[in-house]
């Protein structure tokens, strides 16, 4: 089983080149804004974003990794934000879902306009509280468009078990996940 | 912020890094994809005084063919292992055990090494490592060695504090293989997780959960290299499995001991028809 590591409250003595440090500066850009910040090292990324960021559709549920509600893209892959540090996204880009129509290729007519994505939700009631469902968006549209990009010509798209597969790491309460798997696949093309 | 407070690192080399974990061995933690120790500090089950974060060093991502193993750096993520054709074709049994660990996103970030060194029952690739003859590269302050995983990982042993492991070698070993396993809910920890693989006659079986961690079991290879392309009765399997533990049989309050022993055979024999079925016909 697993084992609590001990714990050590003493100050290190550090003697190396490299910077240790229980505070750092941050930066990135989040969906597009540069975000400079000073923080504890043990800040994480959820944190960041939702309280220095103004990222409200980073939605904080399980908070260890369990329940996929916090998935934002760092430099274009799906993270879990809340098992992400601060300090790892330094110098990413980060994208939420705010920045979903980008992450769906898509440039919208209209500032307000739903997204493919968001539209086919709608249209099969594959949300209903909705908490769970912008950390949804954002790894649904990454698999979609590394299927799109793995698969470029050979026509292939995901089948039902690369789905539940994909849905594996997220919880969903409210749904029961037929109408979300009823959405991905009526965008698929 | 959910996690004690730590000093953070990055270096930028193996050696910075294997020199700052040296003096701090007891109280240091590598973090490289997160997806284990992460939850951990979350819940303040793993509290580290000091983490060193090996994202950034230059290298450790590559996968590398060489003459007879396939080299693989510490930040070699699980998903890029997965989809690798150099794992595919030449290291029989690590994809499809891979496609069995977590979920898509969390394979993105964790990686292999990270899941191979919680040599945790729970896990599906130290098995894997044992009964595949693995190797661990070993760097610690002033030396590199090379030690087979099965020295290090299973029951009552472990990774010396103070050392990191920089790549695993895998022997080159082409053939057929199938990966079966029971877990609470579809991606969590497996109860029971079986690899079988057979290259020629030589057939390996890896199972986790039935010992206090990984188990490499030869007398069920034999078995089943033996009745190949039919998966042997689980009855069978039952008594091989019997000679292949090295320990008292594990269990925790949710799976007992004599659920896993008795599933063990059961798990093992989908995972032989699985690879019969992924064999080309004899």
């Amino acid at each position: 089983m697993i084992e609590a590591t001990r714990s050590v409250s003493t100050p290190l003595d550090v003697s190396t080149t490299v910077d240790v440090s229980m505070t750092v500066d941050v930066s990135m850009t989040v969906d597009g804004a540069p975000l400079r910040a000073r923080v504890p090292a043990r800040y994480l990324l959820s944190d960041l974003l939702r309280e220095q960021a103004g990222a409200g559709g980073v939605h904080v549920a399980c908070g260890q990794g369990i329940c996929g509600a916090c998935t934002v893209a760092v430099d274009g892959t799906a993270v879990r934000a809340c098992l992400m540090l601060a300090v790892q996204a330094d110098g990413t880009r980060v994208q939420t879902v705010a920045s979903l129509s980008e992450l769906e290729g898509e440039t919208p007519a209209r500032r307000d306009d739903l997204t493919p994505l968001q539209k086919a939700f709608r249209e099969h009631h594959a949300l209903q509280c909705g908490f769970c469902t912008p950390g949804l968006l954002v790894s649904t549209a990454l698999f979609l468009s590394q299927h799109r990009a793995a698969r470029e010509g050979a026509g292939a798209r995901p089948g039902r078990a690369e789905i539940l597969d994909h849905l594996n790491g997220h919880l969903c309460r409210c749904t029961g996940y037929a109408n979300i798997i009823a959405a991905i696949e009526s965008v698929l093309t | 912020m959910k996690p004690a407070p730590f000093a953070y690192a990055r270096p930028g080399s193996v050696s910075d890094a294997a020199r700052l974990l040296a003096s701090h061995a007891a109280e240091a933690s590598l973090l490289a994809g997160g997806q284990s120790l992460m939850p951990l500090m979350t819940r303040r089950l793993a509290r580290p005084a000091l983490v060193i974060d090996i994202n950034r060093i230059a290298g450790l991502d590559q996968m590398e063919l060489l003459p007879t193993q396939v080299r693989m750096g510490a930040l070699v993520r699980q998903e890029q292992a997965l989809r690798s054709p150099i794992v595919r074709q030449y290291i029989a049994g690590v994809a499809e055990a891979l496609a069995w660990v977590a979920n898509p996103v969390v394979r993105q970030r964790g990686s292999v090494v990270g899941n191979l060194v919680t040599n945790s029952p729970g896990a599906e690739m130290p098995a894997v490592a044992m009964a595949l003859g693995a190797q661990f590269v070993m760097r610690d302050q002033d030396s590199e060695t090379t030690v087979p995983a099965a020295q290090l990982l299973g029951a009552g042993k472990e990774i010396p504090a103070g050392t990191m492991v920089t790549h695993v070698l895998w022997p080159r070993r082409t053939g057929a293989a199938g990966f079966y396993e029971v877990a609470r809910r579809d991606g969590h920890a497996p109860v029971v997780s079986a690899m079988v693989t057979l290259s020629g006659d030589d057939c390996r079986v890896a199972v986790s959960g039935v010992c206090a961690t990984g188990l490499s079991c030869p007398t069920m290879a034999r078995l089943i290299a033996r009745e190949f392309p039919h998966p042997p009765h689980t009855r069978d399997l039952a008594r091989a499995l019997q000679a292949d533990l090295t320990g008292p049989a594990y269990g925790d309050s949710y799976s007992s001991a004599a659920y896993r022993l008795e599933v063990a055979p059961m798990v093992t024999q989908r995972a032989a028809a699985q690879m019969a079925m992924q064999a080309p016909a004899v």
